[in-house]
């Protein structure tokens, strides 16, 4: 028995070590073969809506509650792109913010109105604590995103 | 051998490899249950402060270097990004520190991970995936075999056709209730 569950340790730590030395792997295995830069996306957003595509980054923030997105800073100066996966499939720990990504998703037109954002604004103040004033939405917006399929993270 | 004694050899067996499972199990479910009000992973420190001055015409890696002493953090850079002209942030090992050039404001995110818990929560939401899905799987499994078999360990007054029943009534009741309520 003791040499039974000596041998079940060493197995997973055996794993675990195989496992770290690749970078770490969430989701979906990576399919594609070329990237997409993130300024490339944003230059010509409808010839990309509703494709998957990949992308390499920066994480420059990581969602505090749920890991369940990442903001991934561009290759253009002060732009970022907010990649989104599905609460519980893909879990992005905190560690990994300032870090090397590359990842595929598919990308992702939102629109929202004045009411859509106001709600949004006001969910996201309570969630972390911090003030928001209504008045300073005034019109509506279109954002993208990439829905998150799979990511390494180096 | 009786099957009741086979089913109770069983459930011991099975009861004892399940132990670590289920503590570890049971814990993190109190810490992700209430989720909303605290972080079950993290602990985010959030502190802020004024610097006197930054170096006037130097390049991002001296105000790194500059603001790095100035908050006393030796850890390694892992990167830097700007979000906008006029701010800077540094990433460090368990830090990120937000610096904004006309304000001269410090803003420093540490985080540190709750030995154990988030182990335990990593497991309970199977953020390893691979293999890890198949023993919870097993584990699942197992509970199973546990709640159907306990039902018959023991016969008479105490047994499932007597006061046995009405508890695994109850068990069943109150979650019943519950769906009945929000759902309904």
């Amino acid at each position: 028995m003791k040499k039974l569950v000596l041998f079940l340790f060493l197995s997973v730590l055996l794993t675990s070590t195989t496992y770290s030395q690749e970078g770490v792997k969430y989701g979906k295995k990576l399919t594609l073969k070329e990237k997409t830069s993130i300024s490339e996306l944003y230059k010509n957003p409808k010839k990309y809506v509703g494709k998957t595509v990949q992308v390499e980054g920066l994480i420059i923030k990581v969602c505090e509650k749920r890991g369940c997105w990442i903001d991934i800073a561009s290759d253009k100066e002060f732009e970022k792109i907010r990649l989104k996966v599905e609460d519980g499939v893909i879990v992005f720990p905190l560690e990994e913010k300032g870090k090397k990504i590359i990842a595929e998703g598919v990308f992702e037109e939102l629109i929202y109105t004045k009411e859509d954002l106001i709600e949004q604004g006001e969910h996201q103040a309570k969630e972390y604590g911090t003030k928001f004033d209504p008045k300073t939405i005034t019109k509506g917006k279109t954002e993208y995103r990439l829905k998150g399929l799979g990511a390494i993270v180096k | 051998m009786h099957w009741r004694k086979l089913l109770r050899i069983l459930h011991r067996d099975f009861g004892y490899v399940a132990a670590g499972l289920t503590i570890i199990y049971a814990i993190s479910g109190i810490a992700v249950n209430h989720i909303q009000d605290w972080n079950p992973n993290y602990k985010i420190e959030k502190t802020f402060l004024i610097l006197d001055s930054l170096p006037k015409n130097a390049t991002q890696e001296e105000i790194t270097k500059f603001v790095l002493k100035a908050v006393g953090e030796t850890r390694e850079v892992k990167n830097t990004y700007r979000s906008s002209p006029d701010e800077l942030e540094i990433f460090v090992e368990g830090n990120s520190i937000l610096v904004n050039y006309l304000t001269k404001e410090v803003k420093q995110e540490k985080v540190n991970s709750r030995f154990f818990l988030k182990e335990t929560n990593d497991l309970h939401l199977n953020k390893p995936k691979g293999i890890w899905t198949y023993v919870a799987d097993i584990f699942a499994v197992a509970l199973l075999f546990l709640a159907i078999s306990g039902l018959f360990l023991i016969k008479g007054k105490n047994g499932i056709k007597g006061r046995g029943l009405w508890l695994t009534l109850i068990g069943l009741v109150i979650p019943l209730s519950f769906w009945l309520y929000y759902y309904l």
